[in-house]
């Protein structure tokens, strides 16, 4: 099993010699999920990562049809959906939260500091625990606070689920809009119709 | 010190400029408006007055034209993304784009028609059903350049040279200044957009698209013909969310943004559950939520820049609001600020 991981770390890292049988990872969803983590650490460590991940879109949207059972048509659950049905079982995997919870950290070091100017302003009581090169800073518009160390981590998950939450309903917006428009006709409609 | 004086000077005179032209501009449109169907002519629109015609020409040009155009997208202190975008039409009318991320393991998307498939690194390729591709550019402004007219006021400001081209600029700014400032510069000959720069409101550069490269082709990009035979990704099939009785309110929003939609569902990551709400104004995009605030108590505002976007996190009594977009912090802590319950009736 060491071996097995060995030899699909080089595959990722392209320096496989011939001992890596891809079927392998096809056939093993546990193989499947490192495959998925290795890439992930791979594009983590080469600093390739994208600035916004969407890794759960279909988890998310599974869960929002978990929400929203009046919106499908009768006697259909979103378990019959094609795609979904797929996706969530494996999304749905201990290992794809522990991969969320690692890209957290990676995709929060673009924040940049709001009113850098004024900071500098403002006394600090105690020397700043973070906010270092690349770090967070919450700053408040009145004020400047440092924020407990041990809930860095849970506020970085939870600043980067809002982040890709909100890239998320973005993509999903048309989608809206267009009833939007459908509500729009259809009141003109009856407008004239009266 | 003298350089100083000559920026207050300088930004002084732009705002005199921009205030006597806006007055301008507005006059021009109210008194335009019958001439709007005289422009339409295409041996007339080499002619274009005012900046709502010029708007009209990018649509129509995005939704028509074969091209082929290369932009960076550049953020103050952080890497440049560069992109590859494609649009063509082809023989059916069939409009079809693709975005491509050219750095790091990439991303992609392609559009069919009213079919959006995203290929991203991490996640099983998807397909949603959607007009425009969600992108680094405003999509929701690139289809419907004048849904933006409630919540902005359009200023010509002259001719420059942007990639190589004639180029027309285009000052955008929010009528109540509570949202970032655009300067949009649009090809003079195609009407396609080249540069699109968002300021904040001391007129710093947030976020800048450059288009480095743009072709124009009489026929489809040959990357279209293969893309229509390959089979996409299975649609997931995403019903619009009916209304609901409506729980809670924001008391303030700017001017010309409207509420889009309303539910409730679970974040990604963390799995809270969260009322939410997504607003726009045509160009930009607000989401609004609440959650109880068990887990990340604090009882500071958390204030963040990711991107050009502002984060705010308020507790408020035992819930949590939180506001995301690319607005200004001011913007999102007064709409934060306006949350309120509703009286059940």
């Amino acid at each position: 099993m060491t071996q097995q991981n060995e030899n699909l770390s080089a595959f990722v890292d392209g320096e496989h010699d011939g001992q890596f049988n891809l079927s392998d990872v096809l056939n093993d969803s546990a193989m499947a999920g490192k495959w998925q983590r290795y890439h992930l650490m791979r594009d983590t460590l080469r600093k390739e990562m994208p600035s916004e991940l969407n890794l759960d879109l279909s988890a998310s949207i599974a869960a929002a049809l978990e929400l929203e059972p009046t919106i499908l048509a009768p006697k259909r659950s979103w378990r019959d959906l094609p795609v979904v049905a797929q996706v969530v079982p494996f999304a749905r995997q201990a290992g794809q939260l522990a991969v969320a919870a690692s890209v957290a950290v990676a995709v929060i070091i673009g924040v940049q500091n709001y009113n850098q100017p004024e900071q500098q302003l403002q006394p600090y009581t105690s020397a700043p625990t973070f906010g270092v090169a690349g770090g967070m800073s919450p700053v408040s518009l009145e004020q400047t606070r440092v924020l407990p160390q041990e809930n860095m981590m849970e506020q970085r998950r939870s600043i980067n689920a809002y982040l890709t939450d909100h890239q998320q309903q973005m993509r999903l917006k048309t989608i809206q809009l267009q009833k939007q428009a459908e509500q729009q006709e259809k009141l003109e409609l009856e407008q004239t119709s009266r | 010190m003298s350089k100083h004086l000559a920026s207050t000077f300088f930004t002084l005179l732009t705002l005199l400029t921009g205030s006597v032209g806006e007055a301008f501009a507005q006059e021009e449109t109210t008194t335009s408006s019958s001439d709007v169907t005289v422009n339409d002519t295409p041996a007339q629109s080499t002619a274009l007055v005012t900046p709502e015609q010029w708007l009209e020409k990018m649509g129509n040009a995005l939704s028509t034209l074969n091209f082929e155009a290369s932009f960076v997208v550049l953020r103050p202190g952080l890497d440049s993304e560069p992109y590859l975008w494609r649009h063509g039409v082809m023989d059916d009318g069939t409009q079809v784009e693709q975005l491509n991320l050219l750095n790091g393991p990439g991303r992609e998307a392609v559009r069919v028609g009213s079919k959006v498939s995203y290929f991203e690194p991490n996640v099983q390729p998807y397909t949603l059903a959607s007009d425009t591709i969600n992108g680094p550019l405003p999509d929701e402004f690139l289809a419907n350049p004048m849904g933006m007219i409630d919540a902005y006021e359009l200023v010509l400001v002259g001719k420059s040279r942007v990639s190589g081209r004639a180029a027309q600029q285009i000052r955008v700014v929010s009528k109540d200044r509570s949202r970032f400032g655009f300067n949009l510069w649009l090809d003079q000959d195609s009407g396609l957009i080249l540069k699109l720069d968002m300021l904040d409101l001391k007129g710093q550069l947030l976020e800048q698209i450059q288009v480095t490269e743009l072709d124009i082709t009489d026929k489809p990009n040959p990357f279209f013909d293969r893309l229509m035979a390959a089979s996409l990704p299975e649609k997931i099939d995403i019903a619009p969310v009916p209304d609901r009785p409506k729980r809670w309110a924001v008391g303030y929003l700017p001017e010309g943004m409207k509420e889009v939609k309303r539910d409730i569902h679970r974040l990604p990551i963390t799995g809270n559950v969260v009322e939410y709400m997504l607003f726009s104004d045509g160009l930009v995009d607000v989401s609004v939520y609440l959650q109880n605030s068990d887990e990340v108590a604090s009882d500071q505002d958390i204030l963040v820049r990711h991107e050009a976007n502002t984060l705010l996190i308020r507790k408020v009594d035992n819930l949590q609001v939180t506001v995301v977009g690319k607005v200004p912090p001011q913007t999102a802590v007064e709409i934060a600020a306006s949350l309120h319950i509703l009286e059940q009736p």
